[in-house]
């Protein structure tokens, strides 16, 4: 089910606040952030986030398409290179 | 035969069932259709006038989108995702299951026939 309108996007409240640090500090550093279940709001894009993905940092650079999709969404967690037998199927 | 919303020809049914013949009017959009012209329900659509096919060709138009506009914009969608290089657009550029269904059996609307895996030892007693 979809989340109430009158609740507003979810967001962890420490992203605000890096999210405007990142901002003031000018340069454009990667914000570790393990908050993946944080929606990405319009005040975020233009900014790169190493979001975790319980082994690294993928860095990802927000764009205003990306507004309403949460941070892990871009941040894949399983790794499948195929299987061994089907040659055909192997992928990078 | 009637010409509705492009390339669309809904034969001798009722006019109910054959807008449902165009991609994007389902039972619910036809009803609705017929009810905002007071077109009865037993009307069928040869025997419809001119200008009520006329009015529903307008309706049609301006309140709906059918056919090719609305294959466009669901492309346009799910292209959107692959794009972004969000989990969604992952499981769309694979051609599984995008909302978290289980792969390890089933799956098969998405994945296609199933295919025999080559060198796979069959067990035997």
């Amino acid at each position: 089910m979809a989340r109430s309108v009158w609740k507003g996007p979810f967001v962890d409240g420490f992203m605000l606040t890096k999210a405007e640090k990142a901002r003031s500090s000018g340069r454009n550093e990667i914000i570790k952030i393990w908050s993946r279940r944080s929606t990405i709001l319009p005040q975020f894009v233009g900014l790169t986030f190493g979001v975790y993905n319980g082994h690294k940092f993928l860095p990802v650079q927000v764009n205003e398409n990306m507004v309403g999709h949460k941070f892990g969404e871009f941040s894949p967690t399983r790794t499948f290179t195929g299987h061994a037998a089907d040659k055909k199927a192997k992928r990078g | 035969m009637a010409r509705i919303a492009g390339v669309n020809v809904p034969t001798n049914k009722r006019v109910t069932i054959s807008l449902r013949y165009i991609y994007g009017i389902g039972p619910k959009k036809a009803q609705d259709i017929c009810t905002k012209l007071n077109i009865p329900d037993d009307r069928r659509v040869n025997q419809l006038s001119d200008d009520e096919i006329l009015r529903i060709r307008e309706l049609i138009d301006r309140d709906y989108r059918v056919e090719g506009d609305l294959r466009r914009e669901l492309a346009m969608n799910i292209k959107r995702l692959m794009d972004l290089g969000c989990y969604r657009g992952l499981r769309h550029r694979r051609g599984l299951p995008v909302r978290g269904q289980r792969t390890h059996t089933n799956a098969r609307t998405r994945k296609g026939k199933a295919v025999a895996i080559a060198g796979k030892k069959k067990v035997t007693k």
